[in-house]
């Protein structure tokens, strides 16, 4: 499923680190994401991601950027 | 999942930190606003009333009991103690309660005989007391109503959850029988083809009746993996993924000794390509939740197994 998504740079994140249309996902696990997290990203980790992610993001159209540890 | 707007950040937050983005720590932002507290803030504005009987009805029921015998010993004292300081006490007959031990006695039965509203009328308030004595009986009702529902939904919790159970235990059943009931008929008609060659329209038919058997159960099992509020005890989790391992084999087996010569149906074909799909999607990594080692191997198994029909 990751193949047929797009990606986003670094840099238009940052830019757009204070656009609330652009909400941050981090999948890492609850301990993980409170180590350390792109600001205002919302933490959803891999393991609830079926299960909670319609409660958090009930717009589907919205403007989505996923991200986790490291490159994968 | 539906949304169409994803991008992912494929550098993560290691590539982040390195170069230098602004990191936010331990404040976790609430994600998840608790509906408990719209609850709150809604009946604060209730009356002060209702919330108490939610309280009381909230108890659990030593707690309930205890504090509902409490209480009429409680109101006991009060009578008998009314009785000594301010000289307007119970009346028996036509006695005043006398303040010793025996009246002490009398005021916890008049107590009682109020609380739970028997009134036999052999003991009597007179003056402030009969004020008390009706707020007793009111507060004793309460109580001792939520007494009794709370005992009568207990035994209906245990109820529920009990049909629960068993219509999921059922539910299971009938897959694992199905299962064995696919796999026997496959075994029927690769011995059928061995014999014959190639299968007869007939054959064919009961196939795709069997493969269509076959697809609704992978989707129970599929979804019982993938929803997670519900769960199978291990032993019967790896009974259904045993079964469902052979009854694959077998649409293997059949899938490659079929194809040459033979048309595959069309039918046949979407049921196979349905089933195939939805085992892919079972592997001791790809499901939501972790099992045991025994288990990640049989969902591996399958996932090998849906490769090969595909």
């Amino acid at each position: 499923m990751i193949n047929q998504i797009a990606m986003i740079t670094r840099e238009e994140i940052l830019a757009r680190l204070n656009d609330p249309s652009l909400l941050l996902v981090n999948v890492m696990p609850e301990e993980t994401f409170a180590d350390g997290h792109i600001p205002r990203s919302l933490n959803l980790p891999l393991s609830q991601v079926e299960t909670k992610a319609r409660q958090l993001f009930a717009d589907v159209g919205r403007e989505l950027v996923i991200y986790c540890g490291g490159p994968t | 999942m539906g949304y169409k707007n994803i991008r992912h950040y494929v550098g993560g937050m290691a590539d982040w930190e390195e170069k230098g983005g602004p990191v936010e720590k331990m404040d976790l932002p609430v994600v998840d606003p608790s509906p408990r507290q719209f609850v709150r803030a809604e009946t604060s504005k209730t009356w002060i009333w209702s919330r108490w009987l939610d309280t009381l009805a909230n108890w659990p029921l030593d707690r309930l009991v205890g504090f509902w015998l409490g209480m009429i010993l409680a109101f006991g004292f009060v009578y008998w103690g009314a009785g000594i300081g301010m000289g307007w006490g119970l009346q028996a007959g036509n006695a005043s309660v006398k303040p010793d031990f025996e009246g002490l006695l009398t005021s916890i039965y008049f107590s009682f005989v109020t609380a739970l509203s028997i009134g036999y009328g052999d003991v009597i308030p007179v003056g402030a007391l009969r004020v008390l004595a009706i707020v007793e009986g009111a507060a004793g009702l309460l109580i001792f109503g939520c007494l009794v529902s709370k005992l009568v939904s207990r035994r209906q919790e245990e109820l529920t959850e009990e049909i629960h159970r068993t219509t999921f235990e059922d539910r299971l059943d009938r897959v694992r029988t199905n299962l064995h009931l696919v796999f026997s008929d496959l075994g029927a008609v690769l011995q059928l083809q061995a014999e014959q060659g190639v299968l007869p329209g007939q054959i064919v038919r009961r196939l795709e009746s069997t493969v269509r058997v076959f697809r609704g159960e992978m989707q129970t099992i599929h979804d019982l993996l993938y929803r997670t509020q519900v769960l199978p005890d291990e032993e019967a989790l790896e009974s259904l993924l045993a079964n469902l391992a052979i009854c694959l084999q077998s649409v293997v087996d059949l899938q490659s000794s079929q194809l040459n010569g033979q048309q595959r149906s069309q039918p046949l074909d979407a049921g196979l390509h349905a089933i195939s799909n939805l085992a892919n999607e079972i592997c001791g990594e790809c499901v939501p939740r972790t099992y045991a080692p025994a288990m990640k191997q049989w969902m591996d198994q399958i996932q090998e197994l849906a490769r090969k029909i595909a």
